[in-house]
């Protein structure tokens, strides 16, 4: 065979190609060729679009001539530890190998990596990619077992890194060593978009019955790293004669420039002011001068004045009275059925009650922070944390009037920040592309504690009025709900805003997916037995967005579980609500107007694992007033990326102080297959004393100009000493066929929950969050 | 100039003796575990320990810590191993028997706040043998100038941990 040029085999719909042979080494590289049509095509067309030139490396997986395994994918870790556990354990199920055999995993930077897309639902649209590429490996492999053992393909299996039939076998790197072989695998979709390419065909997948990698709670290898402090993280990133910058970002958010002010060249005599627009900074050799420097020179910048937010207090009147709810149509639930009105009006009892949710903040832990080396052929990298590195790299293209192929983005380990980049950016990568072009270094942007929480986007606040009608025998005849929300994801680029420079368009009635202000249906009804339904959903412009000159104002995004929250917890508690007016227990009322089994079965072992008390709500001592703490119980469901959730919080609350603590949170989920147990179970922790702290604290304080919260006193998170006995029961359910995904909805879960407890504890419902002491005390008194 | 021990290590700082810790640590020596959550000593982020008790780099001037020994979560294997009295090839393979219970019990979500966290459960469990569940959880909320915050809730990982470690350093590692 020596000497072929190029032979060419099809293995269901992805090209296998045979290079001739190398004198060392070797390897089955896997890349990608994008389909040809539509919007893959015009792609196709621009090749600056490609993530990967063809002459390097396969770009999805390498198998090696020792047996181990290279795989790269486009998304990045924000501690889920996926791609180092479950998208491993994907891999190696689909190829056949050993977990241990997949050495090497390549994520996140642009230059690297193939498919793009964000770092979120990783188990749900994100998987594919990866099980499909190994799929169609194992195919090629048994094409080259094929002729290699001259056993026809149909009479061969695969084992452990082997492949045997016919008497024979031989080890895959047998197969590679020595050859220069690829595999084309066919891609089509937008590398930059939200979601990146995806994996076309429909290769044969290893059935559900044979796993033996998947279901097994392999360590997450990233936390060893971190844990030696072996892994660098974002923070450590250092270029040489990189310049430190402090952004002095506007006082209100829709301020402009009057002048900048001057660095005391006396204290700080290394400093730099550099003004783009509106957009403000300071730029020092060392960080402790440009943090001090920028102190100085923020207190001698003037900017205009501005008020265009309702403020805090205000803000539910705001949405009710002033917000306007009619720039863009009013959506509908596409399970809506029967006829809500008739139903209602048939009803023995109606429950009418408004249910509200203040901004939240993803509040990561560290400020965002990013390095940026733009050089004189016009080519700039970014080193930054972001979960979707491609769309970042379409936005700072954007920004600079440039074709993607100059924006180079590298991602590194950083503070997790709950879907505020899952579009792109974090708040500092464009700030430091901005600076690093001006002066010519690299330079890196961190943001300052106060920066992180009054100049990122947040989690839009809602508020839904629910109708719920019962007949006679205190089942829901009707259930009617309009819900309530500003724009939920914008992904502005906030320096190249200030700056006065290009960026996607604000959200408007006219914007497409993602930069539209319709609300739309986010949390999948479950009470399937209810006969009458409509829910409607109601959005509208960010606030101040239309105010600001800056068109800035309260900028929204993803958290998490992004619109459902909003849409879930007024969903549950009314559930809860109408179980009580029923005289009903609420998790029974729960699977007396459910069909779904797994809904059904998730509840049951809800009620065995927390210990529940079937009874109505109220319990029989509640009591709101006195100092002696009363308990109580509450239970909510939701139905995320294909999994059910069920959650029992049981609390305690003392009437006089109003403080409410959660003692015992138990959460049952049937996530279809479990990938990895340990790590499931850790995420679903997590997210549960998250969503306890969103529950018991989290509001954003705003007034009229400026959000005012700025440190961890003034966002208060929950503290250790707050946490409950946490237990999490998985149900493994292998017949679903489909790997589990949204381990973010153990969050979403604890705030409908709780605040049903408090009913059950008080007698008072409080349909409003966050349950501060303050507030809980005052709701009780009224 | 100052002169600080940093993980067994003497450092000469060029840095203003007013610089924070953190800064000194971070930018002019390369010694990198210690993060920046806050600047304002709220969340525990940039903890390391200054003659074995925990501070807020992020608040503590360079020159509070001259002449006195700093350890950082680089410094733990060793600070370990001289306890111990391990040789020093016994030394090179092992860490500190908080990182082993942190790699055992998987407490890392993001992790960007768990070098202080290792810092905190050291200072405890070199003071402490066998804390209880709640002296642990009263030590990382009510020690110190703040509690030390984790975002994405690694909390229950957290507890999980420090017990872990206290057995593996009741038996004297984790061989």
């Amino acid at each position: 065979m020596i000497g072929f040029t190029e032979q060419t085999t099809d293995v269901y719909g992805a090209q296998l190609s045979r290079r001739g042979f190398m004198k060392a080494g070797g390897a089955l590289m896997v890349g990608f060729g994008l389909l040809r049509s539509g919007a893959a095509e015009a792609a196709a067309a621009n090749t600056s679009l490609r993530a990967f030139d063809a002459s390097l490396p396969g770009s999805w997986i390498e198998i090696r001539p020792d047996n181990t395994v290279l795989f790269r994918t486009g998304k990045s870790d924000f501690g889920q530890g996926t791609i180092y556990t479950a998208y491993r354990q994907i891999v190696a199920e689909e190829l056949d190998l050993p977990f241990e055999a997949i050495t090497t995993v390549v994520s996140g930077d642009t230059d690297v990596t193939a498919d793009g897309g964000g770092t979120f639902d990783l188990l749900g649209h994100g998987s594919p990619n990866i099980r499909k590429a190994a799929a169609y490996t194992r195919q090629a492999i048994l094409q080259l077992a094929s002729e290699h053992l001259a056993v026809p393909a149909d009479q061969l299996s695969t084992h452990d890194g082997m492949v045997s039939g016919g008497g024979k076998q031989v080890r895959y790197g047998d197969l590679v060593k020595g050859k220069d072989l690829k595999l084309t695998i066919p891609v089509s979709g937008d590398l930059t978009s939200i979601i990146g390419l995806a994996v076309g065909g429909n290769p044969p997948m290893k059935p559900v019955s044979s796993y033996k990698v998947i279901g097994k709670s392999y360590k997450n290898s990233i936390i060893a790293e971190k844990v030696k402090h072996q892994e660098p993280w974002v923070t450590n990133v250092k270029l040489p004669g990189m310049l430190h910058a402090r952004t002095i970002h506007p006082p209100t958010l829709g301020s402009r420039l009057v002048s900048a002010g001057k660095v005391d060249k006396q204290k700080y005599p290394n400093a730099q002011v550099i003004v783009k627009g509106d957009l403000v900074a300071v730029v020092a050799p060392t960080e402790w001068e440009a943090i001090q420097a920028s102190g100085q020179v923020a207190g001698a910048t003037k900017w205009t004045e501005w008020k265009g937010l309702p403020g805090k207090e205000k803000l539910y009147q705001y949405l009710r009275n002033e917000a306007d709810w009619n720039a863009t149509p009013v959506q509908k639930s596409r399970k809506s059925a029967g006829d809500v009105a008739s139903g209602m009006k048939s009803a023995a009892k109606v429950l009418k009650a408004t249910y509200e949710l203040p901004y939240m903040k993803h509040a990561p832990i560290g400020p965002t922070v990013a390095v940026a080396d733009y050089r004189p052929d016009g080519v700039v990298t970014v080193h930054t944390h972001t979960q979707n590195a491609q769309a970042l790299r379409g936005e700072l293209a954007m920004m600079l009037g440039v074709n993607t192929g100059k924006v180079i983005v590298k991602t590194y380990a950083g503070a997790g920040h709950y879907g505020r980049s899952n579009g792109g950016n974090a708040g500092a990568e464009d700030e430091a592309v901005l600076l690093s072009k001006e002066l010519g270094k690299p330079v890196r942007v961190q943001w300052m504690r106060n920066d992180d929480i009054q100049w990122s986007t947040q989690s839009p606040a809602a508020f839904t009025d629910i109708r719920i009608g019962l007949d006679g025998n205190g089942r829901i005849v009707a259930y009617e709900a309009d819900h309530h929300q500003p724009a939920g994801q914008d992904d502005r680029p906030i320096g190249a805003v200030l700056a006065g420079l290009p960026t996607m368009p604000a959200p408007s009635e006219k914007g497409g997916m993602l930069t539209s202000i319709a609300n739309g249906s986010a949390d999948p009804w479950q009470y399937d037995a209810v006969p009458n339904l409509e829910e409607r959903y109601h959005g509208t412009f960010q606030i101040g967005q239309k105010a600001s000159p800056l068109a800035i104002g309260l900028r929204d995004h993803s958290m998490r579980t992004p619109t459902q929250y909003q849409q879930n917890f007024p969903r549950e508690l009314a559930i809860s609500d109408a179980a009580a007016l029923a005289g009903a227990d609420p998790l029974q009322f729960r699977i007396d107007h459910a069909k779904e089994e797994r809904l059904i079965h998730v509840l049951q072992r809800l009620r065995e694992e927390s210990a529940w008390q079937t009874r109505p709500s109220p319990q029989p001592a509640a009591a709101s007033t006195g100092s002696t703490p009363v308990r109580g119980q509450g239970v909510s469901v939701m139905f995320r990326g294909g999994v059910y959730w069920a959650c029992a919080c049981q609390i305690a609350v003392i009437p006089a102080t109003g403080d409410v603590k959660v003692e015992k949170y138990t959460i049952v989920v049937d996530p279809g297959i479990v990938v990895n147990p340990e790590q499931l179970k850790r995420q679903i922790e997590g997210g549960a004393v998250m969503g306890i702290s969103q529950a018991l604290y989290e509001e954003v304080a705003f007034n009229e100009s400026a959000v005012t919260a700025a440190d961890w006193i003034s966002y208060p998170i929950l503290k250790m000493n707050e946490i409950s006995e946490i237990k999490v029961v998985l149900l493994n359910n292998p017949s679903v066929g489909s790997y589990g995904q949204g381990s973010e909805a153990a969050n979403a879960l604890a705030s409908p929950a709780i605040a049903a407890a408090v009913f059950d504890a008080t007698g008072k419902s409080i349909r409003r969050l966050p349950l501060r002491s303050v507030y809980v005390k005052e709701l009780l008194k009224a | 100039m100052l002169t600080i021990t940093v993980n067994g290590k003497k450092r000469e700082v060029h840095s203003a003796e007013d610089t924070p810790l953190l800064y000194v640590l971070r930018d002019e020596l390369d010694v990198t575990s210690p993060q920046f959550g806050c600047g304002l000593a709220q969340c525990g982020a940039c903890s390391v320990l200054l003659d074995g008790k925990e501070v807020r780099s992020c608040i503590t001037p360079a020159v509070v810590a001259a002449g006195k020994e700093v350890t950082t979560l680089e410094g733990l294997p060793d600070r370990w191993a001289k306890q111990q009295h391990l040789s020093p090839a016994q030394a090179a393979k092992t860490l500190h028997p908080v990182q082993e219970a942190w790699i055992e019990q998987q407490v890392h979500l993001c992790g960007f706040c768990q070098n202080g966290m290792m810092i905190k459960a050291t200072e405890l469990l070199e003071s402490k043998q066998n804390p209880s569940v709640e002296e642990i959880k009263d030590t990382f909320t009510n020690s110190g100038p703040s509690p030390h915050l984790c975002r994405c809730g690694s909390y229950v990982a957290i507890i999980e941990a420090v017990r872990f470690a206290s057995t593996l350093m009741a038996k004297g590692g984790a061989q």
